[in-house]
């Protein structure tokens, strides 16, 4: 964000909370506008291929299976793209302002450090949720176009979508925890691992029963709580059956996922505060 | 403002970029040329991961890795069947050696175990190649999905092929336990307790997994058990007019035209020729002066 566009929004005051949220905002739209000219919407392009290729040729690879073979590929890629996009995004958003030093002209206004992380972080969630929206609509087209007609499958997947994006959430936040004191190749390294390990968290719970020593346990049972749970988000495979997740697991993957959204983005400010820029 | 003309060098560029894609083209085909062929009896044929392991590395993706896994058996077993006769029968592949379908249909249903279609593959296709197998792994679907009926239809299908007829009641008993289980799944149990080698109960399997499969192969392969079954019925009555044809006459028919009232009275479906027609509409064979009758090679009645 440079200071042209920094002083093309709202900076109204400094104290009040109205202020706080618009200069939140001004920093999330320039974010999102950046991601935007980073030409990352372009990601739906390759979407569309591949979609389009499957509706029409896995018909006869599947046996039969073409429905739900689209929405696991559809949502997969959903998945996917949108982990790519969270890491090497996610990752740059503060290094770049670092490295252009445009950071300089952002903090010389009454701007604070937990407003520029969480506007950063809010300007790629907006980016997410496009990207999210326009595929999931992607998928939904497909599945009609399989069946000549209506299909349940094309509503059914939405709450699994839901679930993807609120991964996407959490992965992003992680990946700008990591940029927040590290360098973006580390951060990204380290943001693939905890998407890694976030599938993996039923072995470590298994790791921490059955260990011997109670260290061991205690070590494998932190780290299962203390990681992201990102199999509480997985529901892709169920979406391909036409099944729809309960309101309750629904309600408990929202809440969990906003509590560690909001540990995440305090703990990147807590160290994104004492950063020296010098 | 950059030059949008071309110039010489990006004109040198662009040809050389048109050069070494024929290039590349041309050395492919040389290469796909003159790549020994494989050594069919050294060749390794199995899985590197198994179900389990690629489960656990799947992130997530587990139900797009299964559908991978099912596209490839079905891709295996077409390969193996791609050069055998049309009338090949899919529940009949055992001298294939289709050593990866097994591990393949676990793997695909060890990673989504809701995925339903495997599971019918399995049923058909693997009791032929390996029959413990096969009951393996419906036995693992029912205790991932033990509220599906069709899958203890399955299972009475495989042990119904195995003859094992007790068992296929059995499977086909607790099946029709189920909420939502067809009434005809408690009719099966019975049949199979009085008659399961009855060609009657195979017309009934058969009907039924015509009706619930949702794989076309599997679909046209019990719809030509059935054309069988019907030409076996037919191929019974045609001999008992040629038994009393040669009661008769004191001689088997040399041809169908002497047998012409016979057919007419009995009301059978003749060609032009005078030939029987089979139940897919192709002319039956006469052996003559042996009162035996055969299916025609061209027919899509399969031989056995």
């Amino acid at each position: 964000m440079d200071t042209t566009q920094a002083a093309k929004f709202p900076i109204r005051s400094e104290t009040t909370r109205r202020g706080l949220i618009w200069r939140t905002i001004a920093i999330a739209r320039n974010a999102f506008r950046e991601a935007v000219r980073d030409r990352v919407l372009y990601n739906l392009v390759l979407f569309v291929l591949l979609l389009t290729g499957a509706a029409i040729f896995i018909g006869e690879l599947s046996g039969g299976q073409e429905r739900k073979i689209i929405v696991d590929l559809g949502l997969s890629a959903m998945l996917l793209i949108g982990v790519f996009i969270a890491i090497f995004v996610g990752v740059g958003l503060v290094y770049k302002e670092i490295e252009r030093r445009t950071i300089y002209t952002i903090f010389a206004k009454p701007v604070t450090r937990g407003e520029f992380i969480v506007g950063k972080y809010l300007g790629l969630c907006l980016t997410l949720l496009v990207n999210v929206v326009v595929m999931g609509t992607g998928v939904s087209l497909a599945l009609i176009y399989v069946r000549r007609g209506w299909d349940p499958l094309s509503l059914s997947i939405w709450p699994a979508i839901l679930l993807i994006y609120l991964e996407l959430m959490i992965l992003t936040g992680v990946a700008l925890l990591f940029s927040s004191f590290s360098s973006p190749a580390l951060s990204a390294l380290l943001t693939f691992f905890i998407f890694i390990i976030g599938h993996f968290s039923a072995d470590l719970k298994g790791l921490a029963t059955s260990m011997g020593s109670t260290s061991a346990r205690w070590l494998f049972g932190g780290l299962y709580y203390l990681l992201p749970n990102l199999t509480n988000l997985s529901y892709i495979t169920p979406a391909g059956h036409g099944q729809v997740p309960h309101v309750s697991h629904v309600a408990a993957a929202i809440l969990y996922s906003l509590i560690y959204i909001v540990v995440i983005l305090s703990l990147a400010t807590l160290i994104f505060s004492r950063r020296n820029f010098k | 403002m950059t030059e949008s003309k071309l110039t010489r060098r990006d004109g040198a560029l662009l040809l050389t970029v048109l050069i070494g894609l024929i290039g590349v083209y041309s050395l492919s085909r040389w290469i796909d040329a003159h790549r020994p062929a494989a050594n069919r009896s050294i060749e390794q044929e199995e899985l590197y991961l198994n179900a389990a392991t690629v489960k656990r590395l799947s992130l997530g993706f587990n139900g797009l890795a299964a559908d991978w896994y099912w596209m490839r058996s079905l891709q295996y077993v077409g390969g193996k069947i791609i050069n055998l006769p049309d009338n090949v029968q899919l529940d009949h592949l055992g001298q294939l050696n289709l050593k990866l379908v097994a591990p393949l249909l676990d793997a695909a249903t060890t990673l989504d175990p809701q995925f339903m279609e495997p599971y019918q593959y399995a049923a058909v296709v693997l009791p032929d190649v390996d029959a413990g197998e096969a009951t393996r792994i419906i036995q693992k679907g029912i205790a991932a999905n033990p509220l599906q009926w069709l899958l203890y239809h399955h299972l009475g299908f495989i042990y119904w092929q195995q003859q094992d007829f007790k068992a296929a009641g059995e499977a086909y008993e607790q099946g029709a336990n189920l909420v939502g289980a067809p009434q005809w799944m408690k009719a099966m149990r019975a049949r199979m307790a009085s008659e399961g080698g009855s060609r009657d109960t195979a017309r009934e399997v058969y009907r039924r997994l015509c009706e619930e499969a949702s794989d076309s192969q599997i679909k046209n392969m019990a719809r030509k058990r059935l054309l069988l079954l019907d030409s076996l019925d037919m191929q019974d009555g045609l001999r008992k007019l040629m038994a009393a044809y040669q009661s008769k006459t004191g001689h088997c028919p040399g041809s169908w035209r002497e047998m012409g009232s016979l057919l007419n009275a009995s009301r059978v479906q003749v060609d032009p020729s005078g030939s029987p027609l089979d139940p897919a509409g192709t002319p039956y064979l006469l052996v003559p002066d042996k009162c035996e009758v055969n299916i025609n090679e061209r027919s899509e009645v399969p031989y056995k």
